[in-house]
């Protein structure tokens, strides 16, 4: 019985998110014809309008722009920070996670402990010095991500090659001669995909926060772009007169995280069914 | 699947923080204990909300309006600028100048007492300058006084200044908050004037907690009669803006600096608080480098000039204030009214077509991050650039870099910023035209009366001076001039008599009165 309400639960959410999830591809795909407004063009005649004005389902900032067309926007820079940060992250991830749990050794170690270090950092810490460094920017924040990102999945990729390195077929593959290249395209990567998604997913949503995080300080997407952090950053200074201004913004970010994870989630409960 | 829940907790603190930075709990105050205990006791105690820490109470080591604000009710100075922005006699009675505008001769006024003990005398104001002076001082102002060459005590009660040139600022230097005059005996013994402040002003120094409160007490002996009206200050210290706002309104504050536009109407609707609003002394800025193409171009900053909406950027991004068309505050004898580059979107884009500038290369206009009121300026002239044809990008910086890399390292195209105001003009116009300042701006008509102007003393023939340079500025524009702001002080409505110098950004508590809620 419980299980069946359980079971029914997930189930809702994990439609919900997947709609979510839909309609926020939907809308950063088709932005331009999605959003009735200019995320960019002001209008001083209409400064700091409620939400629900005819024309504005989400009411205008301080300088007249439309916070749902900005809100449709935003949700492509989200989109392509965490895409790209994910991407970058796991590109380094194979290349060191593999390289680390095939060869062992003193690759490994090395390897190894690199990606320590860098995990001996919180993460966001290490994400605002790298933009530091480099200048403050949306590509650098998402180079910056995906940079400390990737040591977990360094981590989770080395593990599993280990583990795959030993199984049968594997080792029939070397013992014919296949060469390595070969083996990991064809035996190892298949057999990891599962986990590998799943930890990309949480990623993603994760890259969201950050990204917002940053924005919201400042470091991140660059004013007039429409991007949630920035939202939040600009609607601080209204919380008394105009709270819409932080809360779709905000739910728009939180809606993404919790689907993301919910997605996640699940299919780590489908692809891992022993993992949980 | 539990996890999840924790996972969001990120993404939703986000939502929450910037909620809850603000809204707190904005029900209206309950009438809690602090109303009580106020009551209670007769003692009529200011609680202030100061945005900051300051850095040292040392008035002469720093440069820190935070110290000046907190030590103004400390110190005393030799003389002090009013209400209508005079300069009038406070420890000196009066004093006059010599022919040749070298020797300055002050005239103490008398039975004035130290916070110690101490009677002022001629030696403590010479001690006094001789350690602002002293290459040991720290002082970041000490350049301001290096013309004074000789500090002499002729007798208790007369102070004699010698200068190597003339300076017409001289007494605005010794009216700010670094002309503070300290007992001299506690100079000798060596005493931490940065913990433990001594003067004459109108109130003792009780203690300081860093990061949470500076306490002053009344000085029963101060020398002007009926000041203070109130028992004493308690500087409570609170960076976030928000949370100063709600404890004025649940009355924990009686009176806080630095309103934002934004929280000013729920103040100003509130029956228990009142908004002091008084033109700042601030002129905001569109800032071009003009030691950069295309702005080394005359034509180009007059068209990028004459795009921009004043009154508007005033209005939205600056919550009000006074239009400026040079670069002098509103309000300053100083200001004088140009008709050069008015708003003309047409004639702008005309004159850039002339030009051939065709807007292909995108500007980088810099903005300091954590001003958001510039942050909203900068949005607004890049529309307004757009509109006749030059293409800008923002790019946010944060204050340190701000001043390291645009004001000192020169390196933008454009940027936005309010100029600070100063007691006397020389302070905000010197360097300007030599290419000297951070718009790297040459003109030599307006170098050569900026410079002549601080070495007469005659007022007219200085405004006479200033006002060559300020048509130059104008007409030439390395900076659009954009207005002059509103301060907005919010307090309770039984505080009366808070005063704030628009100059000097201090607040003057002597004549505050508490009446009862």
């Amino acid at each position: 019985m419980q299980t069946r309400v359980r079971t029914g639960a997930r189930t809702a959410l994990m439609t919900f998110s997947l709609v979510y999830i839909l309609l926020l591809i939907a809308a950063a795909t088709a932005a331009p014809w999605a959003a009735p407004y200019d995320p960019t063009a002001q209008n001083y005649a209409l400064r700091l309008v409620p939400p629900g004005t005819p024309g504005h389902l989400m009411g205008t900032d301080d300088l007249g722009r439309d916070v749902f067309s900005r809100i449709i926007f935003g949700s492509r820079s989200a989109l392509f920070v965490g895409v790209l940060s994910v991407s970058i992250a796991l590109g380094l991830g194979l290349i060191v996670g593999i390289t680390a749990g095939w060869f062992g050794g003193w690759a490994d170690n090395a390897l190894m402990l690199m990606m320590d270090g860098m995990l001996s950092f919180p993460a966001v810490l290490l994400a605002i010095t790298v933009v530091a460094m480099f200048g403050y920017g949306i590509g650098q924040v998402t180079a910056a991500i995906g940079l400390v990102f990737s040591p977990v999945l360094a981590r989770v990729i080395r593990a599993e090659t280990m583990v795959l390195k030993s199984e049968g077929y594997v080792e029939s593959a070397r013992a014919l001669g296949t060469p390595v290249p070969v083996i990991v395209l064809r035996h190892i990567l298949p057999n990891m995909a599962g986990k590998i998604i799943v930890q990309c997913s949480l990623f993603f949503a994760l890259a969201v926060v950050v990204e917002a995080g940053l924005s919201y300080l400042g470091l991140g997407s660059q004013p007039p772009s429409p991007s949630w952090g920035l939202m939040l950053k600009d609607a601080r200074s209204y919380v008394f007169r105009a709270a819409w201004l932080a809360v779709y913004p905000g739910l728009a970010v939180a809606m993404t995280v919790l689907s993301f994870n919910i997605l996640g989630d699940t299919l780590s409960d489908r692809l891992n069914p022993l993992s949980d | 699947m539990k996890n999840t829940v924790y996972r969001t907790i990120p993404g939703l603190m986000l939502v929450i923080l910037t909620l809850l930075v603000g809204v707190g709990c904005s029900k209206k105050g309950e009438s809690g204990a602090s109303d009580v205990s106020r009551n209670g006791d007769s003692d009529k105690v200011l609680q202030f909300g100061l945005q900051g820490n300051p850095d040292t109470l040392d008035p002469h080591a720093t440069t820190a309006t935070l110290t000046f604000q907190t030590v103004r009710s400390i110190y005393d100075t030799l003389a002090e600028p009013d209400e209508n922005r005079m300069i009038v006699p406070a420890l000196a009675e009066k004093w006059k100048v010599s022919e040749d505008n070298l020797t300055w001769t002050f005239t103490l006024r008398p039975g004035v007492v130290f916070h110690n003990g101490d009677t002022l005398d001629s030696a403590d104001v010479k001690a006094t300058l001789e350690r602002l002076v002293s290459p040991e001082s720290r002082s970041g102002r000490a350049a301001a006084f290096s013309t004074i060459t000789a500090v002499e005590a002729p007798d208790e009660g007369t102070v004699v200044l010698r200068l190597s040139e003339p300076k017409a600022a001289l007494l605005a230097e010794l009216a700010s908050g670094w002309g503070a005059i300290l007992p001299k005996s506690l100079i000798d013994a060596g005493h931490d004037f940065g913990r433990s402040p001594v003067g004459t002003g109108p109130f003792r120094f009780v203690e300081w907690i860093p990061d949470n409160r500076i306490e002053v007490t009344k000085n029963e002996d101060y020398w002007m009669p009926d000041a203070p009206r109130i028992d004493g200050v308690v500087f409570n210290i609170i960076p976030e803006g928000a949370v100063m706002v709600q404890g004025l309104i649940n009355g924990d504050l009686d009176a806080v600096e630095a309103v934002s536009n934004q929280d000013r109407p729920m103040l100003e609707a509130n029956p228990d608080t009142t908004v002091h609003t008084s033109l700042s002394a601030l002129v905001m800025v569109l800032a071009m480098n003009t030691g950069r193409s295309p702005m080394d171009n005359v034509e180009f900053r007059r068209a990028a000039a004459r795009s921009i909406d004043k009154r508007t950027v005033m209005d939205i991004a600056y919550g009000g204030g006074e239009v400026v068309n040079t670069f002098m505050d509103y309000g300053n004898p100083y200001y004088m009214e140009f008709d050069y580059n008015a708003y003309d979107p047409e004639g702008a884009r005309a004159a850039l077509a002339d030009m051939g500038y065709d807007g292909s290369v995108p500007l980088t206009m810099k903005l300091p991050e954590n001003y958001q009121a510039h942050v909203t300026a900068g949005e607004m002239y890049q529309e307004m650039l757009k509109a006749v044809g030059i293409n800008v990008e923002l790019q946010l910086v944060d204050w340190s870099t701000w001043l390291e890399d645009v004001y000192r390292g020169r390196n933008f195209d454009l940027t936005v910023i309010g100029h600070t105001g100063k007691l006397d003009p020389s302070g905000r116009l010197g360097g300007y035209g030599s290419g000297g300042t951070y718009v790297q701006w040459t003109n030599a008509a307006a170098a050569e009366a900026i410079q002549e102007a601080g070495r007469v003393a005659d007022v007219s023939e200085r405004r006479r001076l200033y006002g060559i340079a300020l048509e130059q500025m104008s007409s030439e524009v390395p900076h659009v001039y954009v207005g002059s702001m509103n301060f907005h002080v919010a307090a309770r409505s039984n505080v009366t008599g808070l005063r704030k110098d628009a100059r000097l950004d201090t607040f003057d508590f002597r004549f505050v009165e508490m009446g009862d809620e």
